[in-house]
C-alpha cells in the first residue's frame, strides 16, 4: 500500500470521528467481560470473533495513526500498520460483526461494536475491498431515487398484479385501491420492500383497519448502510423522505426490515412525520379495534424472534408481545430478557451477500439455532426480512422442522374482518 | 543517593500533576470539540431517569456483576479500596470531619485496605494471563497493573510497619508536613522522609505513583473519567 492510498483511508478513518467513537476508541480496559455476548465467538469459539478483539482491530490503527504514543511508544498499546494485511483483518471483522450491539449489554461501558467498525466498513470501501455486491446494490437504490419516472411505469403494472392477488382473497370496499400509490395528503406512507411477501399481507391489513395510506415507490433497505457507506446510506434514506415530504404524509411505516427502520427512525432526524415500524401499526391497529384477528388460525407452539435493530436498537419490543398475544394462545417467549435475544447471525448485510457468506451464517448461528429449538415451538415469527432469510436457512441447513412466517403475514391471514368468508 | 530522591520527591511530583491535569485536559477538550453523536446510541427498553441509570451503570458494574460475578467482586472490592486510600492521603495532608463519621486513624481500614487491594490486583493481574483476556489485553494493561501493584504494595508497607509493627520512626506527622509544603509550593523533606529505614518504600510509592499519573491522560485509565458520559449514550 503506497503512502497516499494510506493517507486517503486515514482520511477516511478520521471522518468517522465524533465524540461517542473518540469515548469508544480510548477507553476499552480489555477485561473480557464481552467475551461470551458475540453469537460468532459463541458458536465458533475463535478469540478474533470477541466485541474487544474487533475492537482492537481498529483501536491499534487509531494508537498508530492518531495517538503520539503510536510514535513514542507503538508496542505498549500494539498499534498496527495499516497496510494490507491490516485490510483484510478489518474485512474479517467487519463483515462477520452483524451490528446486534449485544455486546454493549455486556461492556461496563457500553461499546458500540456496530459503530466501531463502522470505521473498518469505511476504510474497506476507500480501499476497495467491500463486497462489492453491496455496492452496486446501494448504487441502484440512488440511481432509482434520481429517475423515478423511468421506472415508474414497470412499478405501477407490477403493483397491479399484486392488486388482483389481494382483492382475490380479501374483502375490498367498493370505489377503494387495493394498493394506493402516490397518495397526495395520506395519513401513511408505507415503505415495503421488493417482492409481493411485503406488500400483499401489509396492504391486506391497511385496507381492513380503514388506513388512509399509500405505497412508496421506493424499497425501505438500506444497501448504503450495509456497506456502511454515510453518503448513500443518506441518499437512499432521502428519496423516502422526499417522497413523505412531497406527499405530506403524517406518519411513515416501514416494513419488517429492522436496517430500514433503524436508518429511518433514529438516523433521519427530526422530521414533520412520524416514524413506526409495521410491528408498532399492527398492534395499534388491534389496541383501537380496528382490527381483529382469529385466534384460532394458528393452534401450534409460537415463538417470536426480536429483530436486533428492531428490538434492542429499535425499541419495539412489547407491540409484537401484543400482537402475539391477539394472534394465538401458544405463544412462548425465545429469551426471558428479550434484550439478550441472540442475533440471528444475518445482520450487517450478511444476508443480502447470500451464498458468501451462507456457510458462515450457519456456523457462526449454532446458538441461535439451540435458543430456538429450546423453546419447542414449532412456528417461528420475526418481523424482518433479514433476519427471516436467515432463519429460514438456519431452519434448513439445521433440519428445524420450523414454519419459518413474517409476524405480518400471520396477522393477514389471521384477520377477521377484511376478508372474504372461508378464505 | 539524596540528589534522587530529592528529584522523584519533589521535581518529578510537580511534573507528574502537571502532566496528569494537562493532560486530562487537553483530552477532554479535545474530545468535546469533535461534533457530537447524531444519532442515538440507546440500547432499548429504556429506563427513567436516564441520567441516574448511566449513574448506577457507571458506580455499580451492573453488566460485571450479572455476566463475570467473581470479577465483579474483585472490582468492585478494588474500586472501592481505591477510593478510601486516596481519601487516606487527603487525611494525611489535613483533618476532613466528613471522612471521620467513622471515626478511624490515618489510614482508614487499619492496613487492611492496602492488603485487599494487594490480593485485586494481583488477581487482576493474573487473569490477565488466561485466555481468553490474555488474547485481548496489550502490553499496556500488563504495565498499569503491574504499576499500580507496586505503588500499593510499596504504599500499603509503609502503612503496615506503622500499624502492626509499631514501626513509628517514619510517622503521619512526617507526610504531613512533606505534603503540605508540597501543596505550599515551598518544598521541603522532614529528616524521616529521606533518611529513616523505610524511607526507600516512600520514595518507591511515589516514583511509580508518579509514573502513573504521567501514564493517565494517555491509556485506559482514562475510562474513568468517560465512563459515565458512555453509560450515558447507552442509556439514551
Amino acid at each position: 500500500m503506497d503512502s497516499n492510498t494510506r493517507d486517503d483511508l486515514l482520511d477516511l478513518f478520521r471522518s468517522k470521528f465524533n465524540r461517542a467513537m473518540k469515548y469508544y476508541l480510548e477507553t476499552c480496559t480489555r477485561c473480557g467481560v464481552c467475551t461470551e455476548a458475540c453469537h460468532v465467538y459463541a458458536s465458533t469459539g475463535q478469540t478474533k470473533y470477541i466485541a474487544a478483539y474487533r475492537h482492537e482491530i481498529i483501536r491499534r490503527l487509531y494508537k498508530k495513526y492518531f495517538k503520539a504514543r503510536g510514535k513514542i511508544w507503538p508496542s505498549v498499546g500494539e498499534a498496527k500498520i495499516l497496510d494490507d494485511v491490516a485490510i483484510e483483518e478489518l474485512y474479517d471483522a467487519a463483515y462477520s460483526c452483524t451490528g446486534c450491539r449485544r455486546c454493549m449489554l455486556y461492556c461496563p461501558f457500553g461499546i458500540d461494536t456496530q459503530m466501531l467498525m463502522s470505521i473498518a466498513k469505511l476504510i474497506l470501501i476507500g480501499a476497495s475491498a467491500e463486497p462489492e455486491i453491496l455496492t452496486m446494490l446501494a448504487d441502484t437504490s440512488v440511481e432509482k431515487g434520481k429517475s423515478l419516472d423511468l421506472f415508474k411505469d414497470g412499478f405501477m403494472m407490477g403493483v397491479k398484479r399484486l392488486e388482483a392477488q389481494i382483492v382475490e382473497k380479501w374483502q375490498v370496499e367498493a370505489g377503494q385501491t387495493a394498493i394506493p400509490v402516490d397518495v397526495e395528503g395520506a395519513d401513511l406512507l408505507y415503505v415495503a420492500l421488493a417482492g409481493a411477501h411485503s406488500i400483499i399481507p401489509a396492504a391486506a391489513v391497511f385496507n381492513a383497519a380503514g388506513e388512509n395510506w399509500t405505497l412508496s415507490f421506493f424499497e425501505a433497505v438500506n444497501f448504503g448502510a450495509f456497506v456502511g457507506d454515510p453518503t448513500k446510506t443518506k441518499l437512499i434514506l432521502d428519496r423516502i423522505i422526499n417522497e413523505a415530504t412531497r406527499l405530506n404524509v403524517k406518519e411513515v411505516c416501514v416494513c419488517e426490515c429492522g436496517t430500514a427502520f433503524r436508518v429511518m427512525k433514529q438516523l433521519s432526524g427530526k422530521q414533520p412525520f412520524k416514524v413506526s415500524s409495521i410491528t408498532d401499526v399492527h398492534a395499534r391497529y388491534i389496541r383501537e379495534g380496528r382490527i381483529k384477528l382469529d385466534k384460532s388460525k394458528f393452534t401450534q407452539t409460537v415463538t417470536y424472534h426480536d429483530p436486533c435493530q428492531i428490538a434492542r436498537n429499535g425499541g419495539v419490543i412489547d407491540e409484537a408481545r401484543y400482537i402475539l398475544q391477539h394472534l394465538t394462545d401458544h405463544y412462548t417467549e425465545m429469551s426471558p430478557d428479550p434484550r439478550y435475544n441472540w442475533c440471528c447471525g444475518g445482520g450487517g448485510g450478511l444476508v443480502a451477500l447470500g451464498d458468501e457468506t451462507l456457510d458462515f451464517r450457519m456456523k457462526s448461528s449454532r446458538v441461535k439455532v439451540d435458543q430456538v429449538q429450546a423453546t419447542g415451538a414449532k412456528i417461528l415469527t420475526t418481523a424482518c426480512e433479514n433476519c427471516h432469510t436467515q432463519l429460514d436457512n438456519l431452519n434448513e441447513h439445521y433440519k428445524m422442522g420450523l414454519e419459518v412466517r413474517f409476524l405480518s403475514s400471520m396477522v393477514a391471514e389471521a384477520l377477521v374482518n377484511g376478508k372474504h368468508p372461508g378464505a | 543517593m539524596q540528589s534522587v530522591y530529592y528529584f522523584i520527591m519533589v521535581p518529578m511530583v510537580y511534573i507528574a500533576f502537571a502532566v496528569f491535569f494537562v493532560g486530562i485536559s487537553v483530552k477532554i477538550v479535545k474530545i468535546l470539540r469533535e461534533p457530537k453523536q447524531p444519532m442515538t446510541l440507546q440500547i432499548f427498553p429504556e429506563k427513567q431517569p436516564k441520567w441516574l441509570w448511566a449513574l448506577h451503570d457507571t458506580l455499580l458494574f451492573p453488566t460485571i456483576r450479572r455476566h463475570k460475578p467473581v470479577l465483579w467482586v474483585f472490582i468492585m472490592a478494588f474500586h472501592i479500596c481505591l477510593l478510601l486510600l486516596l481519601i487516606g492521603h487527603l487525611e494525611l495532608m489535613a483533618d476532613f470531619a466528613v471522612f471521620q463519621i467513622i471515626p478511624h486513624e490515618i489510614f482508614i481500614g487499619n492496613g487492611f485496605v492496602g492488603l485487599t487491594l494487594v490480593v485485586c490486583l494481583l488477581y487482576l493481574i493474573f487473569r490477565r494471563f488466561q485466555s481468553p483476556v490474555k488474547d485481548l489485553s496489550v502490553p499496556e494493561d500488563y504495565y498499569l497493573l503491574i504499576l499500580l501493584f507496586l505503588i500499593v504494595l510499596f504504599g500499603s508497607e509503609m502503612d503496615w510497619a506503622r500499624r502492626w509493627y509499631g514501626y513509628e520512626e517514619l510517622a503521619v506527622e512526617d507526610y504531613n508536613a512533606y505534603l503540605l509544603s508540597l501543596l505550599a509550593f515551598k518544598p521541603e523533606l522532614p529528616y524521616n522522609t529521606t533518611f529513616s529505614g523505610h524511607s526507600f518504600m516512600l520514595v518507591l510509592h511515589i516514583f511509580f505513583a508518579n509514573l502513573l499519573l504521567i501514564f493517565f491522560p494517555f491509556t485506559q485509565l482514562m475510562h474513568s473519567i468517560l465512563a459515565l458520559p458512555m453509560n450515558k449514550l447507552r442509556r439514551g
